[in-house]
């Protein structure tokens, strides 16, 4: 790990009509790091997702990318920047194969573009990276959860991201699965790309991040290790009423 | 100079046509704010409701004015059974099936009224059409007054019915989130039924009115429904009052293109699509408040 | 997976290019020429129609695009007597450069948008034609000297010529990087965008080359008929042929939109004769059909229900 800063997020806001889903969040995330995002159901995660890959614009606040201001750029151009993500509600393109659907996104997220043939070699390559070797030639309605879940890492892997941003990848899988997922997730990290991740499993967050962001409401409450944000009395509070007796456990 | 008798009287007529219009694209938003569909065969209905009253006018005397209640019954029954065998079941498909399909059935009625009907120009001269209203310097034919007021009439119809009454309340619940509706109980199917059976019957009393103040002939659903759709642009697809600010909008800038602009009625049949195209520059979510996707 | 086509196919290319080039106009007689060259000309609609569909857009006013090249080539030959092909080719490039104004303004919208203003675009003008006769010709049309001195052998070369570089042209986007594009952007436009496809950019490309065989082909069609008005180059019917032939026939392939033309002509050319007024209800029905009953049209039908009839011997063996 180095001290670039490769992601900084400042006073980020965005309303939906009068609700305020995430509201003046600010953070940075250093090159090589492994981030986790967590917060109760509805505490605005994926809404800081969609801010950060174009997909929403914020109502306030600037993101920045290696050093260049991305705020309220289109999705393509920061997928073209180096920002690679997984959709928590999978979103397969349903009548392409999985390779195919992992060969559009190897032509058109890379900066500088390659072409048809090598994109194609890439994505085979991806397929056995995230173990669907067998299945490139399915159609995502034939695989399960858990394997269309690894489309959407696929395809998020095939941008050759800066920063990955991964939506709550591991839920649903089972622990074995979980295990070969964290270890992907490690052996991607030593490969250079930075990890920001949202999930609902506390012994994957735990296992895994460098620091944790914790959100409630939209806001950010409580940032820094793990063991520094288990203790946190206001992380505690957030999530007590809701799960907070394995959340303790878990996070302990 | 300013000619203000000639502005006012521009300005009246722009306002009595923005009514019929209205009338026209009710039902059209409608449809589309509670099931999500533009109709395309929304202007056929209201062809179907303008032949239906030029036949009962014609063959048994029926005063338009009165057989629209008539029209717009007709026109619910033909509404929920097109809705019942074509729409019904491609309700979950991708929308570009449901814009395709509607699309169909405004090609299949066009040519039906055609092969029924010939494509001749009908017109229905009551007692009354000859006549008009003198408001000091301003007058009215008394026939577009008529259909002015009773689009009037139609138009609160509508949001009483939709505010006051429970299936009314059950589409606004239905076109704000389908998916919490059928969790609190609305029978979404049946919803959209009536609402589809609704804007016909809202066509079927506008081409009544139609048949009054234009000509009557196959295509006449078609050119109204691009008037349509340009009104529903304006609007921000899909809201009342929306529909009602962009019926004006038209309303008014055709009579003054029609006044003011030499040949200007020839070209008031083109404002449609220039507004459409200014507002598409200026503010393609409509000028009338956005509408959340 | 590397070889672009089979050996196969590439013997019945051989044998379908020298079939129609050599042996076809001389076998048959004149008025069945004419039918080839307007089921050409429609498979040439159809096609290009079929090429914007790829991105999930529907218009419905090709037939702006397709009178405004019909209008372009015979009024610069009118003007200038600018020779029928270079004609043909202005008026292809004039419905380029409106397809990119209407695309910019509406293909970033949601699609309604722009099948609303496609086919708002096509009825304005006809009124735009009618109210400018000094320039347009008006209601009465403008009529131009039969195409290469009503030489029928050569006005099929032409046309032939078009078709084949559409054929060509759709051919080499199912081999390309483009495909992808278009389907991504067809299935899920938010996500292609996410994974670094920009929409408006693949819609807008998808339509220019739409709109330029169907300019070409407006161009075509008023040399060939020697005499356009407006109620027809721009007229609904066009615009809704442009659609239904495609649709018919089965979208997003090579062979639907070609098999789709040949079937709805034929049909078209009975029922005319039939019904007087009104056959083009044949549209509306099979739009309607095709919708509810056979979602990937005739190939579909082909693929799904009658190909497996022939084949279940050998699949049990
Ligand atoms: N497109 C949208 N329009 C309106 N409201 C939205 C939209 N997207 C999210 N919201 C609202 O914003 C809030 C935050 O949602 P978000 O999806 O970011 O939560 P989350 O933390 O990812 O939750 P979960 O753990 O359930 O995935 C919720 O109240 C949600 O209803
Ligand atoms: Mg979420």
């Amino acid at each position: 790990m180095n001290d670039k800063i490769l992601l900084s997020v400042n006073g980020l806001s965005k309303h939906f009509g009068g609700l305020a889903a995430v509201q003046n969040v600010s953070f940075s995330i250093r090159q090589g790091e492994i981030v986790s995002l967590i917060g109760p159901n509805g505490a605005g995660k994926t809404t800081v997702f969609n801010l950060l890959s174009g997909v929403f614009s914020p109502s306030a606040g600037t993101i920045n990318l290696d050093g260049e201001d991305i705020t309220g750029k289109r999705p393509f151009e920061v997928c073209q920047k180096g920002v690679g993500r997984t959709f928590q509600i999978m979103q397969p393109f349903p009548q392409m194969t999985v390779l195919e659907n992992i060969i559009t996104s190897s032509l058109f997220g890379r900066v500088p573009k390659i072409s048809l043939s090598q994109a194609e070699e890439e994505a085979v390559e991806l397929c056995k990276l995230v173990g669907l070797g067998d299945k490139q030639n399915t159609f995502p309605r034939n695989l399960t959860t858990p394997g269309q879940k690894r489309i959407e890492i696929a395809r998020a892997l095939a941008v050759k991201p800066k920063l990955l941003l991964l939506d709550e990848v591991m839920s649903g899988l089972t622990p074995t699965e979980t295990i070969e997922a964290i270890k992907l997730v490690r052996s991607l990290r030593d490969k250079g790309t930075t990890v920001f991740l949202i999930e609902h499993v506390m012994k994957v967050v735990m296992g895994i991040s460098d620091r944790v962001i914790v959100v409630h409401h939209g806001e950010k409450i409580a940032e820094g290790t793990c063991a520094e944000v288990a203790n946190d009395p206001k992380v505690i509070k957030a999530y007590l009423g809701e799960h907070a007796e394995d959340t303790k456990e878990s996070m302990c | 100079m300013v000619d203000w008798a000639s502005l006012l009287q521009s300005l009246a007529n722009g306002i009595l046509i923005a009514g019929l219009y209205a009338a026209v694209t009710l039902g059209l938003t409608l449809v589309l704010g509670v099931m999500g569909i533009v109709n395309f065969a929304h202007g056929e209905l209201i062809m179907l409701g303008a032949y239906s009253s030029f036949w009962l006018f014609t063959l048994l005397g029926i005063d338009p004015l009165l057989s629209l209640a008539l029209s717009g019954v007709l026109l619910f029954f033909i509404g929920t059974g097109i809705y019942r065998f074509t729409i019904w079941p491609i309700m979950k498909d991708p929308p570009l099936n449901q814009l395709l399909l509607t699309l169909g059935l405004s090609i299949f009625f066009q040519n039906l009224a055609m092969i029924l009907w010939k494509t001749d120009s009908r017109t229905i001269i009551t007692s009354y059409s000859g006549m008009s209203l003198d408001l000091g310097i301003i007058h009215f034919g008394l026939t577009r007054m008529i259909t002015f007021l009773i689009s009037v009439v139609l138009t609160v119809l509508l949001v009483v019915f939709l505010s006051k009454t429970k299936p009314g309340r059950a589409m606004q619940a239905v076109s704000e989130n389908n998916t919490a509706s059928w969790l609190i109980g609305i029978n979404v199917e049946k919803t959209y039924l009536l609402a589809f059976g609704v804007a016909a019957a809202l066509a079927g009393a506008a081409g009544a009115l139609v048949s009054t103040v234009m000509y009557t002939f196959p295509m006449v659903g078609f050119k109204l429904s691009l008037k349509a759709f340009c009104i529903l642009v304006i609007g921000g697809l899909g809201n009342i009052p929306g529909t009602l600010f962009g019926s004006l909008i038209l309303g008014i800038t055709e009579s003054f293109v029609g006044t003011y602009i030499p040949e200007g009625s020839g070209w008031a049949e083109g404002i449609s699509f220039v507004l459409l195209i200014v507002i598409l520059i200026i503010k393609p979510t409509g000028l009338a408040g956005t509408r959340r996707e | 997976m590397n070889r672009l086509i089979s050996g196969k196919s590439f013997i019945v290319l051989i044998v379908l290019a020298v079939v129609l080039i050599f042996f076809y106009p001389r076998v048959m007689d004149s008025y069945f020429l004419h039918l080839t060259i307007a089921i050409f000309l429609a498979m040439i609609l159809a096609s290009s129609w079929d090429i914007l569909a790829r991105t999930g857009q529907v218009s419905v006013g090709q037939a702006g695009l397709f009178g405004i090249g019909a209008y372009a080539s015979a009024l610069l030959y009118q003007w200038i007597h600018l020779p029928p092909v270079l004609g043909i080719l202005a008026g292809g490039i004039l419905a380029v450069i409106l397809a990119v104004g209407i695309g910019y303004l509406t293909l970033r919208l949601r699609g309604i948008y722009f099948s609303i203003t496609t086919i708002a675009f096509a009825e304005a003008l006809a009124v735009i034609w009618l109210m400018i006769p000094d320039i347009t010709g008006g209601a009465m049309g403008v009529s131009t000297p039969p195409l290469f001195g009503g030489n029928r052998i050569l006005a099929y070369y032409l046309i032939l010529a078009i078709l084949a570089l559409v054929i060509m042209t759709v051919w080499l986007i199912e081999k390309s990087r483009l495909n992808f594009a278009f389907t991504a952007i067809r299935q899920n436009e938010d996500v292609a965008n996410v994974m670094g496809i920009n929409p408006t950019r693949y819609k807008v490309l998808a339509f220019m080359i739409s709109a330029f065989f169907t300019g070409l082909a407006g161009g075509f069609y008023s040399h060939y008929n020697t005499y356009i008005i407006p109620y027809e180059v721009f007229g609904l019917n066009v615009s809704i042929a442009c659609l239904v032939m495609p649709i018919f026939g089965g979208l997003y392939t090579i062979l639907g939109p070609v098999i789709g033309t040949i079937l709805v002509k034929v049909i078209e050319e009975f029922l005319r004769v039939t019904v007087p007024y009104g056959h083009q209800i044949a549209y509306g029905l099979i739009l309607v059909v095709v919708v509810l009953f056979m979602p990937d049209g005739l190939i579909g039908l082909w693929k799904k229900r009658i190909k497996p009839l022939f084949l279940k011997k050998s699949s049990v063996g």
